[in-house]
């Protein structure tokens, strides 16, 4: 591959090269952090925080088509690429006056209803605010409709991690020939069993009575329709976000993202980290970029091993500490931290924070299928109820690895399990445990000490569409209860990631504003597409009530 | 449950929605008395939480336009009166016809609406061409459009007259079902609830596509019918298309909200009843989808972001029910609004407070009296302009 030639593509009119199968995020980094991006409404200066598809944080446009994410895109030859959203670039953005015009945020609710005259200029100044890019050029409308991928299998299994090939491998052993989906662009091969890379399972219903119909789409916009007797949920977890003071300033990263990032540049795009977290994905973290890492900071303690591995690379460790905010403006220079319990306040230097402090499962999913979910307050999410097959109540839903709730000891041995109970063949009967349906949430006694911190600056409770923490206390005290209600008041969850970084956290902040639990506030419906889905894709799909 | 405040009201609203709470507004601004609001579910999370939007006067009959401009006139001044902004944006609604009967059908609709002073025009394929940027050649023959017509963000609606309600003294309770009345003579004696019994001699059914159930729990037959449609949201985008789209063929509609998310749905009749919820099918999102690229092919490339569904309460002859049913006294339909009971609450509300008050309307009784339907041999108008 040392030989294969570089591919050459135009970024905002600059000749750059990308090596073969390097996507273009990876290409424009290069151990770098690049600038592609300005948020919706504030036009924040914003960077790639997830690295793994979901967040708007590198955002570009491609040959006339919008909104693509650069980490999901591997250019080709004379592609162009142009940044979207800031004017004349993301680095100094005109529209960036509006961040510092309204340092309380603008209240669309509330504003712009006098004098009637103004109502059209209103208008179009804020119509002009929102949105990502522009609509796809006329241009791009050539290549629709593209082709479509359908299939019809025993058993779908979604995801290609070590759980969902550990079923896979099974269901081979058993006679069975499986398909499985990944929205990894590349992934190994299973022997006997069918693989499909860089699709994306973005709407499984509930099963009609010919089994399940999966929509989705296979990169960039070929629809993909599977009708499988059954479905095996192996879709894994994620890093979530945190709730601090300048918490979408370019250079926070999920642990997700300065791993990708790392794949993708050769090394992260960043020098000296603050790591957060206490447990083994900070470990996991320490152990691959430790010279990158200046300080662990911890909500709760951290544990052991993590202490042994940190004190050999010699990095301070701050457990039980207040991540109250990052500072910086164009990239974060320093947070400021307290130890919990009232202790002093204090800084570090530091350009980057890198957020490990817990994984939660990808379960849009199970909701969707209609599965019973159940709160499990350790973790702080909701996981499938499951019997002794693993399948969860929607009948041929099946739930294993990380996304049914499994450890990385049991991922394996769980999809060996689903796989073995679908065949019909004798499960292993050693039990498999999973994440504890109680136990202490260190977070909310986190949220609850942070509450009383002074904030300076916006604090963002939901990055994508730019909706402020004091919105959310705006609509509590108004009397509006329960995320449902609040996601329609402030647009919170409505945005690209349909809430998977914010609604976490946006229940544990509404669960202490509402004085109840977080499972009383509530859940939002895990609406389809679970990912933007595009048109071209869903269109080319038959819809003829056979297709159904 | 919300412990209610007394045991005694005035009048109780069944639904929460945009009707139920603008009909509550308009009944404690003329000093009705204690009034009571109930709702099964969440602020919004009905039909008024789930609507595109749209706000237009081009209807097939006079009686819809008249509602449809006092409606619109409503909305350009509700921020100002209610507090909450709903970004009511005139940017016209444009009717597609793709062929020549729908465009006759077009002409007559633009006939009615010039003769009660609206200045639509019929529009030229050239013409709609220049409102959609980059729909497909030869997709139509021609459209209606009128510029006054528009969209808003139906929460802040909401909100607005919610607050406004609370602040006048109307008691709203959230996650309460009303379950029948209890009307032991002609008179009503009060509504059964499942937080307990509320003394009334009024009850307004209000209750969107649950209005038909909560009239046969009433002991009352009811003409309308809850029709599922399915609705969806593209990721948004800047400033596009200033119209709200409609196309006569297939009930295709979209629009740019505010926010730049592209929001739309099209008529897909295989959901009736409340009973199977809110999903959303794999069907729609093909078809939509389909539709959408086929009209304005340059958009293939944009993201669907979400998906929703919500219920019509569709009545035979697309009017909607509101006054006092002849059948018991005391019981007061605002219903039937057949997908646009958004667009045209401000107005019909006004007439069910009226009603409610033992006022005159000014409404056609012929068109809108809950007990026309009783009549077998009737023989009247139908609204056919309804679309979604």
């Amino acid at each position: 591959m040392a030989d294969a030639p570089e591919r050459r593509f135009l970024f905002d009119g600059d000749a750059r090269s990308a090596r073969p199968g390097e996507t273009l995020l990876g290409a424009l980094g290069r151990g770098e952090l690049p600038r592609l991006q300005r948020s919706i409404r504030y036009h924040r200066p914003r960077g790639p925080v997830c690295g793994v598809g979901y967040c708007t944080g590198c955002l570009v446009r491609v040959n006339g088509r919008p909104n693509v994410r650069a980490c999901r895109y591997v250019p080709s030859d004379s592609d162009v690429v142009t940044t979207e959203n800031s004017w004349p670039s993301p680095r100094f953005d005109v529209y960036g006056i509006f961040d510092y015009l309204f340092p309380g945020g603008i209240d669309t609710l509330h504003g712009f209803r006098r004098p009637a005259w103004a109502t059209r200029l209103y208008h179009r100044v804020i119509r002009r605010l929102a949105g990502y890019g522009n609509a796809p050029d006329p241009a791009t409308a050539s290549r629709c409709p593209p082709p479509v991928r359908t299939a019809s299998v025993e058993v779908a299994i979604i995801g290609a991690g070590t759980s969902g090939r550990a079923a896979a491998a099974r269901l081979v052993r058993a006679g069975t020939r499986p398909l499985v989906l990944d929205r990894a662009l590349a992934i190994d091969p299973v022997p006997g069993a069918d693989l499909a890379a860089g699709t994306t399972v973005t709407f499984l219903p509930p099963p009609g009575p010919a089994g399940f119909t999966l929509l989705g789409f296979e990169e960039p916009d070929r629809g993909v329709e599977v009708h499988a007797r059954r479905v095996i949920v192996a879709t894994g977890s994620y890093d979530a976000s945190l709730l601090f003071g300048g918490n979408d300033h370019p250079g926070v990263f999920t642990a997700d993202g300065a791993l990708a990032m790392r794949d993708a540049g050769g090394r992260p795009p960043f020098r000296r980290a603050v790591l957060v977290g206490g447990e083994g994905r900070t470990d996991t973290v320490l152990a691959q970029i430790p010279e990158y890492v200046d300080a662990v900071v911890a909500p709760g303690p951290i544990q052991p091993g993590l202490t042994r591995r940190a004190s050999e690379e010699e990095i301070p460790l701050y457990p039980r500490t207040l991540l109250v905010c990052a500072n910086g403006r164009s990239r974060v220079s320093s947070v400021d931290l307290r130890s919990r319990g009232g202790g002093t306040r204090f800084s570090l230097e530091c350009d980057a924070v890198v957020l490990a402090h817990r994984r939660l499962p990808n379960s849009p999913l199970f909701f969707q299928a209609g599965a019973r979910m159940e709160w499990r307050a350790g973790t702080g999410a909701y996981f499938p109820a499951l019997n002794e097959s693993l399948e969860t109540t929607a009948p041929g839903v099946f739930a294993v690895g990380s996304a049914g709730g499994f450890g990385p000891a049991e991922s394996a041995r769980s999809g060996e399990h689903a796989a073995a109970a679908i065949s019909g063949a004798a499960t292993d009967p050693t039990p498999l445990p999973r994440v504890p349906a109680d136990g202490p949430s260190e977070l909310e006694g986190y949220y609850r000490e942070l509450w009383r911190e002074p904030r300076a600056g916006k604090w963002i409770a939901c990055p994508c569409e730019d909706v402020l923490l004091t919105e959310l206390e705006e609509a509590s005290r108004r009397g509006y209860r329960g995320i449902e209600v609040i996601k329609r008041y402030s647009g919170l969850g409505t945005g690209l990631c349909q809430g998977r970084y914010c609604l976490p956290d946006a229940l544990l902040v509404l669960s202490l504003l509402e004085q109840r639990p977080p499972p009383g506030v509530g859940y939002i419906t895990q609406r389809p597409p679970v990912v933007p889905t595009p048109l071209a894709a869903f269109a080319a799909l038959d819809a003829t009530p056979e297709a159904r | 449950m919300t412990p209610l405040g007394r045991s005694s009201y005035r009048v109780v609203v069944v639904g929460a929605g945009i009707v139920g709470l603008y009909t509550a507004v308009h009944l404690a601004r003329a000093g009705a008395g204690p009034i009571f609001v109930v709702d099964r579910g969440f602020l919004s999370s009905g039909a008024s939480g789930r609507n595109g939007g749209g706000v237009r006067q081009q209807w097939e009959t006079a009686a819809t336009v008249r509602l449809a401009r006092e409606s619109v006139a409503a909305y350009r001044r509700f921020g100002r009166e209610f507090g909450y902004n709903p970004w009511f944006r005139q940017g016209g609604y444009l009717f597609l016809a793709e062929n020549e009967p729908e465009l006759a059908h077009l002409r007559r609709v633009h006939g009615l609406v010039t003769s009660e002073g609206l200045p639509s025009r019929i529009l030229t394929p050239e013409e709609v061409a220049r409102h959609i940027p980059g729909l497909a050649e030869g997709s139509v023959v021609g459209g209606a459009y009128l510029g006054t017509d528009g969209t808003l963000y139906p929460f802040p609606a909401v909100w607005g007259v919610y607050e406004a309600a609370r602040s006048l003294g109307v008691e709203v309770a959230l996650g309460v079902e009303a379950l029948g009345v209890d009307a032991p003579d002609a008179r009503l004696r009060a509504v059964l609830t499942t937080a307990g019994r509320v003394e009334t001699t009024a009850v307004v059914n209000a209750a969107g596509g649950w209005s038909a159930e909560f009239s046969r729990r009433a002991g009352l037959s009811a003409p309308n019918t809850p029709t599922r449609h399915e609705i969806l949201a593209t990721e948004p985008m800047k400033p596009f298309l200033d119209p709200m789209v409609a196309r006569l063929s297939d009930g295709l509609y979209f629009s740019q909200t505010m926010r730049g998310e592209l929001v739309g749905g099209l008529t897909m009749r295989d959901g009736v009843g409340t009973e199977a919820g809110m999903p959303s099918s794999p069907r729609f999102l093909k078809e939509m989808s389909r539709a959408l690229v086929r009209l304005v092919p340059r958009l293939g490339s944009l993201g669907v972001l979400r998906a929703w569904s919500g219920f019509y309460d569709d009545t035979p002859d697309g009017f909607p029910l509101i006054g006092e049913d002849p059948r018991q006294k005391g019981f007061f339909h605002a219903n039937g609004f057949g997908g646009h009971g958004f667009m045209l609450a401000p107005a019909a509300s006004r007439r069910v407070a009226h009603a409610v008050l033992g006022e005159a309307t000014d409404l056609d009784p012929n068109l809108f009296a809950p007990g026309r339907f009783l009549d077998p041999h009737r023989s009247l108008p139908v609204e056919r302009l309804q679309l979604g």
